[in-house]
C-alpha cells in the first residue's frame, strides 16, 4: 500500500460505522473499517488502487494545481458566501460496478415515475386523497402546493423532466433515499466538467476501466424538452434555458446547458408573454419559444400569479402554460413532491401509483405530526438529525450526535412549536471514499445525485452522477453550498458490452485501423500524438492493472 | 439573436478594443517622454487626458505616471484599461453561450490575472503590463477570428469592435501630437496605431503631418485606419439587416456611418488637414449617432423596470 | 322566490403614469350552482385586448388579459345575467331537490375524514389566523348543542364586534386586524366570521358576489349595488350567512366565487410596469328583470 494510503492502514477511530467504497476488510469481516484485520481494496477498485499508490504527494500535487487552473479558467466556479471559488473536485473517483448502477438506475426511474403520477394526481383528480392513502393536509399545507398549477396538464403529461435524486449508502452499503429534488436540481454541469478535467489531469487512471459516458446527457434533455413542446410547435420547437442571471449560483451551469443543447440562454427581461403567447426578443423581433427549461424558482416565475414584485420572471408565463402555448420544464407546483412531509410516504406512492415494491429504501424517518413518534422523536433528540421541511441546501439541520445542549432545547421549542416543520432521521453514516486532503487519501464522507431525464415516453438516467464529499474530517454535510466538494461518479459498462461509448475518449470506440494513413508527424508534436495513442490504447485494454508512467498532465 | 446577447457581444467589442488601443497608445505616450526629453510632460499628459474622455482637475497631475494611473488602472474611471477589461468579462460572461469556450476562457483568464498584473506594474514599469494587455487582446481577437462563427454574434462583436476603433483612432488623431511636436509627433501617431511600419512601406519617405494622417484617415488597407474600420462596420450592419433594400439605404446607422466615410473618402489631403478637428468631431458626432440608433433598432432595452401589484 | 338579475360591474382602474403594459385577472363572472343559474355573462376590456378564460383551483371562471400599449385607465366591464334563489330558502344549503341535509353533529365535525375533507377551509390562510379566536371559539361551542346552531351563534358574535364603515379598512386587512380595530366592510365581516367559524372546528368559505340591496325589487328598476362577501358554514351541507346585512342568503345574493379568504377571490388583479400608484373606481348597478 502506497505511503498517501497511510491513513486507511492505522488510526481510523471515528469511522467505525461507516461503509468505505473502496477498502473493505479480509473476506469474513464486515464491510466497515471498525474491528481488526488487514483493509484490502475492494475488486473494482484494484486498478485505481494501484495506479493511486504509485504517487506521490507532489505527483498528486501537480494534477492538483492542473485541475484549479483549468476549472479557474473556465470561470467554473461556485459562488461560496458570496466568493466565487473553483469547484473543488476531488482526484480520487468513485467507482460504481454494472449489477450496482443497475439497481440505483431502476430504483430512481422508479422513484421519479411514482413521484410523476403523485404530481398528476394531486394536481389534477386527487385519487389519492380520496382513497386515504396521503390526507389532503399533507398536500394542502405545503408551501410548494401551488393553485395556481392545478386543473391542466402539460403538453406530454410530465411534470418532471428533470429529476436528482440523492441517495447515501448505509453501513451495510444498501443504497438509501435521502431527498428526491424535482424542482430545480442542480449539478448536471458539474458531473460533465469533472469528468472532462479528470480526463485531462488523470488519463492514466481510466485505462483500467470501461466507464460509462455522462456527456450525452444535454442531448437527452433537448429530447425531453422538444417531447414536451405544445402540439403546435411540430419537430423544430423553439426551447430556450431560462437563468435568473449570472449573480444566481448556478449560472454556470444554466449557460453550460444552453450551450450544450445549443438553444438561447434567457433572463426574464428577454421574455415578453403577449396574449398567451411567449416571445424572446431579438435583433430581427420578437421570436416564439415553445419550451422553456426554466431555472428560476416557482415564486419568481411569474410575477403576476406570484411574487408581484420579481424581476426574474415574466409575467403571463403561467397563463401561456396553460393556454397550451408554451411549457415550463419542470413544471410549477413540484415542490410540493419533493416537500421533507411527504418523502416518508414515498414508498407508500410507489405502491400504490405503480403496484411495485420500492427498490430504494427511505432513510429511516420519523413523522413529527404523529405525537407518538414526535414524543419519541424529542426524547431522542441527541441522536437524530433533524431537517426543517421546507429548507434546503442543508441550511437549519441540526445533527443530534453533534450538537449542544444548548442548541437541542431550542430545537425542542422549535419542534413543539411547529411539528409539521421537521421531519427527524436516524443518522445515516454515509459511505466514506478516499479523498485527497492534501497530504494523504483519508476516509470523507459522500452521498450521490444520480439525475433522471423523462422525456414521457421513458425515464432515462444518466450513468454517473454527481458524489458529494463533505471534506471536514467527520462531516456529514456534503453540500456545496456548506463547503462540500465532489468527486467524479465512474458507472463501469456490463463486461461485453462492446458498443458502449468510453468516457475518456468521449468517441465512439475506435480501433484506430480506419482510414488512411498519416504522414508521421515530426518535432515535438510527435509525443503528443503518440500520448494520446497510448491512451486509447490504454482504454482498449481490459482488467490489466498497469502502472502510471506518464506523470505530467497533457494540458 | 437575442438582443440581450446581441449587446453583449458589440459591448464586448467595444470594449476590449479599447483596452487594447489605449494600452497602444498609453504605452507610446509613456515612452516617448522618456525618449525625447524636450517633451512637455504636462502639456502633452493634458492633451491626452483631454482627448481620453477624462480632463484633468486641477488638482490632478499630468505627469506619465499620473496619466498612466487615471487612464490604465483607475477603477473609478469607467474609461480606463482595468476598467474596460473588466466591462469586457461582465459582457462575456452574459453572452455566455454565445462565445465559444475558448474565448471565453481567455476573457476569464485575462480577468483572473488582472489584479496580479496590476500590482506587478507597481507604476514603475507599466510596459509589461501594456504588452500584456495588447497580447490578451490579440488572443482574444485571434480566438474570436478561428472559433466564432460568421452569425450575428459574429457581426454585433466586429461592430462594436469597429466603432471603437473609429472612436479611439480619432480621438489619438484630435490629440494632435503634430502640432506640437512636429514631426516627432506624427511618428508618435503612427506608432500608437502600430502603423508606423506600414506607413513607412507604403510611403517609403519621412514622415509629415500630411501624408500621416492621410494613412490613418484614408489608407484602404491598413485596418485601424478611420476609413477601412468605417467600412467594416457598415458591412456588419448591412450583413445585419437581413432586408436591406434594393433602392438607398433605411437603416439610420447605416445612414450616418456611411455620410461620415464619404466625407472622409472624397477629401483631398490638403482639406482634410486643414480642417482635421473639425472633421474629427463630426465623424465621432456620427459615431455616437450610429451608436444610439444601433441600441435602438437591434438591442430594444426593455421599458420595464419593475411590476406593480 | 325566482328572481333574475342583471349585473353591471364595471371597474375603471386608473394609473398615476400611463403604464406601458399590464397583465390582469378578473374574477367577476356569477358561477352556476344549485341556487342560481347564470343566463348570460360577458367581460368587455378597455383597451381592446383579447382575453382568456379558465376555471381556477376553486372552480372560479377567470378572464385573463394583457395590455401592451401605453394605458393611462383600465376598464372592466361584467354584464351578467343571473336566476336566483333556486334552492329552498338559503338555497346554497340545500341540494337539487331543495332538501335540507342532516345537520352534522359535534362528532362529524371531529372526525379524521371530515377534518382532512375540509382542510383548507380550517386551516389558518393568509387572511384568517383561526387561533386568534379560540377563546369566544370555545365559548360559542360550549353554549351550542350543534354545528349549526354554533355556525349562527358564530355569525352574529361577529356582526356584534364591528361597527360597518366604508374604506375603514383595505384588501389586505387580517380579520385579527379588523376585529381588534372593530370597524370594517363585508370582507371583514366575513373574515372575523370565518376565523371564529373555523376555531370552533365548522368549516368555512369566503363567498364573494353581489347583494341587491332592496328587499322588494321592482322589476327594471336600476339599483345601485356593491361587491360583496359573505360566508358558507360546511354542517353537513354548505349553509351560506351574511353577517354584513344578517339577512337569510337567498334570492338578492349573486355568487361570483368561493374560497378561503378574499385573496382567492379578489375580483381583479394584476401587475403592470412602473412604480406603484393607481386607484380604482368600481361601479355596480343591478336590475331585477323577472
Amino acid at each position: 500500500m502506497g505511503d498517501l494510503f497511510e491513513p486507511y492502514c492505522g488510526g481510523l477511530t471515528g469511522w467505525t460505522r461507516a461503509w468505505d467504497e473502496m477498502f473493505e476488510r479480509c473476506p469474513g469481516t464486515t464491510g466497515t473499517l471498525d474491528g481488526g484485520g488487514p483493509l484490502s481494496p475492494r475488486q473494482h477498485y484494484l486498478p485505481l488502487h494501484h495506479a493511486l499508490g504509485a504517487l506521490s504527494a507532489s505527483d498528486v500535487e501537480a494534477r492538483c494545481a492542473a485541475r484549479d487552473r483549468s476549472f479557474r479558467d473556465q470561470g467554473i466556479t461556485f459562488s461560496l458566501s458570496g466568493e466565487e471559488r473553483p469547484f473543488p473536485l476531488d482526484l480520487v473517483p468513485r467507482v460504481i460496478p454494472a449489477d450496482e448502477w443497475e439497481t440505483v438506475r431502476s430504483g430512481v426511474v422508479q422513484r421519479v415515475r411514482a413521484l410523476e403520477a403523485f404530481l398528476a394526481d394531486i394536481y389534477g383528480p386527487g385519487r389519492i386523497f380520496d382513497d386515504g392513502v396521503v390526507p389532503r393536509r399533507l398536500v394542502q399545507s405545503s408551501p410548494h402546493f401551488h393553485r395556481q398549477a392545478a386543473n391542466f396538464s402539460p403538453p406530454n403529461g410530465v411534470r418532471v423532466q428533470v429529476a436528482g435524486i440523492d441517495l447515501v449508502r448505509d453501513a451495510q452499503g444498501r443504497y438509501r433515499v435521502l431527498e428526491d429534488n424535482l424542482r430545480t436540481p442542480s449539478g448536471i454541469s458539474y458531473v460533465i466538467e469533472n469528468r472532462r478535467a479528470m480526463t485531462h489531469v488523470f488519463p492514466e487512471l481510466f485505462g483500467s476501466y470501461r466507464v460509462r459516458a455522462v456527456a450525452d446527457y444535454p442531448a437527452h434533455l433537448l429530447a425531453a424538452l422538444r417531447a414536451a413542446a405544445p402540439a403546435h410547435a411540430g419537430d423544430g420547437a423553439t426551447v430556450a434555458v431560462l437563468t435568473p442571471g449570472v449573480h444566481n449560483s448556478a449560472y454556470f451551469e444554466h449557460s453550460f446547458l444552453a450551450r450544450q443543447m445549443g438553444v438561447a440562454l434567457v433572463e426574464g427581461r428577454d421574455l415578453v408573454c403577449r396574449q398567451g403567447v411567449v416571445y424572446m426578443r431579438t435583433t430581427s423581433g420578437e421570436e416564439r419559444v415553445d419550451v422553456i427549461y426554466r431555472r428560476v424558482d416557482d415564486e419568481y416565475l411569474d410575477p403576476l400569479q406570484f411574487r408581484p414584485g420579481s424581476l426574474l420572471g415574466c409575467p403571463g408565463l403561467l397563463n401561456a402554460a396553460r393556454a397550451g402555448n408554451v411549457t415550463l420544464a419542470n413544471a410549477v407546483g413540484n415542490g410540493v413532491a419533493d416537500d421533507k412531509a411527504i418523502y416518508p410516504r414515498v414508498p407508500d406512492l410507489v405502491r400504490y401509483y405503480l403496484g411495485e415494491e420500492p427498490v430504494l429504501a427511505n432513510v429511516d424517518t420519523y413523522v413529527l405530526e404523529d405525537p407518538g413518534q414526535c414524543a419519541h422523536v424529542l426524547e431522542h433528540l441527541d441522536e437524530l438529525v433533524l431537517k426543517p421541511v421546507d429548507g434546503s441546501g442543508g441550511y437549519g439541520l441540526v445533527i443530534g450526535p453533534q450538537a449542544t445542549d444548548e442548541e437541542l432545547s431550542v430545537l425542542a421549542a422549535k419542534v413543539r412549536a411547529n411539528p409539521r416543520g421537521w421531519i427527524a432521521q436516524g443518522v445515516v453514516q454515509l459511505s466514506t471514499s478516499p479523498t485527497y486532503t492534501g497530504q494523504a487519501f483519508e476516509p470523507r464522507h459522500i452521498d450521490l445525485r444520480p439525475f433522471a431525464v423523462n422525456d414521457g415516453e421513458k425515464v432515462w438516467v444518466v450513468p454517473g452522477g454527481l458524489t458529494r464529499v463533505a471534506l471536514p474530517r467527520g462531516s456529514l454535510v456534503v453540500n456545496s453550498s456548506q463547503g462540500g466538494g465532489s468527486k467524479d461518479t465512474w458507472v463501469l459498462a456490463p463486461t461485453g458490452q462492446a458498443r458502449e461509448r468510453l468516457a475518456a475518449s468521449g468517441r465512439h470506440d475506435y480501433d484506430g485501423t480506419a482510414g488512411r494513413p498519416r504522414p508521421a508527424p515530426v518535432g515535438p508534436v510527435a509525443a503528443g500524438l503518440v500520448g494520446q495513442q497510448q491512451q486509447q490504447q490504454q482504454q482498449q485494454q481490459q482488467g490489466q492493472p498497469r502502472s502510471a508512467c506518464d506523470r505530467h498532465p497533457p494540458c | 439573436m437575442l438582443s440581450r446577447i446581441a449587446e453583449s457581444l458589440y459591448w464586448l467589442g467595444r470594449y476590449v478594443e479599447r483596452a487594447e488601443d489605449t494600452a497602444r497608445i498609453l504605452d507610446v505616450h509613456f515612452h516617448l517622454l522618456l525618449e525625447d526629453r524636450w517633451v512637455d510632460e504636462t502639456a502633452t499628459g493634458r492633451a491626452l487626458l483631454q482627448v481620453m474622455g477624462r480632463p484633468a482637475a486641477p488638482q490632478d497631475g499630468s505627469d506619465a505616471l499620473s496619466v498612466t494611473q487615471a487612464l490604465a488602472f483607475d477603477t473609478a474611471y469607467a474609461g480606463s484599461i482595468v476598467c474596460s477589461l473588466s466591462a469586457a468579462w461582465d459582457n462575456a460572461r452574459g453572452a455566455r453561450e454565445a462565445v465559444s469556450t475558448e474565448m471565453w476562457e481567455c476573457v476569464n483568464a485575462t480577468h483572473e490575472a488582472l489584479p496580479r498584473l496590476v500590482e506587478d506594474a507597481g507604476g514603475q514599469m507599466p510596459h509589461a503590463f501594456f504588452r500584456w494587455v495588447k497580447e490578451r487582446c490579440a488572443i482574444l481577437a485571434g480566438l474570436s477570428e478561428s472559433t466564432m462563427s460568421r452569425d450575428d454574434g459574429w457581426k454585433f462583436l466586429v461592430l462594436g469592435r469597429s466603432l471603437e476603433r473609429v472612436d479611439m483612432t480619432a480621438r489619438l488623431l484630435s490629440a494632435r501630437y503634430g502640432d506640437s511636436l512636429g514631426q516627432a509627433g506624427w511618428v508618435t501617431t503612427l506608432r500608437c496605431c502600430s502603423a508606423y511600419e506600414s506607413y513607412l512601406r507604403t510611403y517609403q519617405r519621412a514622415v509629415d503631418g500630411s501624408s500621416a494622417s492621410e494613412f490613418l484617415v484614408l489608407d484602404r488597407l491598413f485596418p485601424r485606419s478611420l476609413y477601412f474600420s468605417l467600412r467594416a462596420a457598415e458591412a456588419c450592419l448591412s450583413e445585419i439587416d437581413p432586408r436591406s433594400g434594393r433602392a438607398g439605404v433605411d437603416d439610420a446607422a447605416r445612414r450616418y456611418l456611411g455620410q461620415a466615410r464619404a466625407q472622409l473618402e472624397f477629401s483631398s489631403a490638403g482639406d482634410l488637414l486643414a480642417d482635421l478637428p473639425g472633421r474629427l468631431a463630426h465623424l465621432q458626432d456620427r459615431c455616437s449617432d450610429a451608436g444610439a440608433s444601433i441600441s435602438e433598432r437591434y438591442f430594444r432595452p426593455a421599458a420595464i423596470v419593475e411590476w406593480s401589484a | 322566490m325566482t328572481w333574475r338579475i342583471e349585473v353591471n360591474h364595471v371597474t375603471d382602474y386608473r394609473y398615476e403614469r400611463p403604464v406601458v403594459a399590464s397583465y390582469n385577472e378578473a374574477r367577476v363572472t356569477p358561477l352556476d350552482t344549485p341556487s342560481q343559474s347564470v343566463v348570460d355573462a360577458n367581460l368587455a376590456v378597455s383597451p381592446r385586448a383579447e382575453v382568456f378564460a379558465y376555471r381556477d383551483y376553486w372552480g372560479s371562471l377567470v378572464h385573463a388579459f394583457d395590455l401592451h400599449e401605453p394605458h393611462g385607465a383600465l376598464v372592466v366591464t361584467s354584464r351578467a345575467v343571473v336566476e336566483t334563489g333556486l334552492g329552498l330558502t338559503t338555497g346554497a344549503g340545500a341540494d337539487r331537490d331543495g332538501r335540507l341535509p342532516e345537520a352534522a353533529s359535534w362528532e362529524d365535525l371531529r372526525s379524521a375524514a371530515t377534518e382532512d375533507r375540509f382542510y383548507e377551509f380550517l386551516a389558518p390562510c393568509p387572511l384568517v389566523s383561526p387561533l386568534d379566536f379560540a377563546e369566544v371559539a370555545a365559548a360559542i361551542r360550549a353554549a351550542c348543542a350543534d354545528p349549526a346552531e354554533a355556525a349562527a351563534r358564530a355569525v352574529e358574535w361577529a356582526r356584534s364586534q364591528l361597527e360597518y364603515a366604508s374604506k375603514s379598512t383595505g384588501v389586505t386587512t387580517t380579520a385579527t386586524q379588523a376585529w381588534s380595530g372593530g370597524r370594517g366592510v363585508c370582507q371583514d365581516f366575513t373574515h372575523v366570521t370565518l376565523g371564529v367559524l373555523r376555531a370552533i372546528g365548522v368549516p368555512a368559505r369566503y363567498v364573494s358576489g353581489y347583494f341587491y340591496p332592496k328587499p322588494a325589487g321592482t322589476i327594471g328598476a336600476h339599483v345601485v349595488g356593491e361587491s360583496h362577501a359573505w360566508v358558507e358554514a360546511w354542517t353537513a351541507g354548505w349553509t351560506a350567512y351574511d353577517p354584513t346585512n344578517l339577512v337569510e342568503v337567498g334570492e338578492r345574493h349573486i355568487v361570483v366565487a368561493r374560497g378561503r379568504d378574499y385573496s382567492d377571490v379578489a375580483p381583479l388583479r394584476g401587475v403592470y410596469s412602473g412604480p406603484a400608484g393607481s386607484s380604482a373606481c368600481v361601479e355596480v348597478v343591478l336590475t331585477r328583470r323577472a
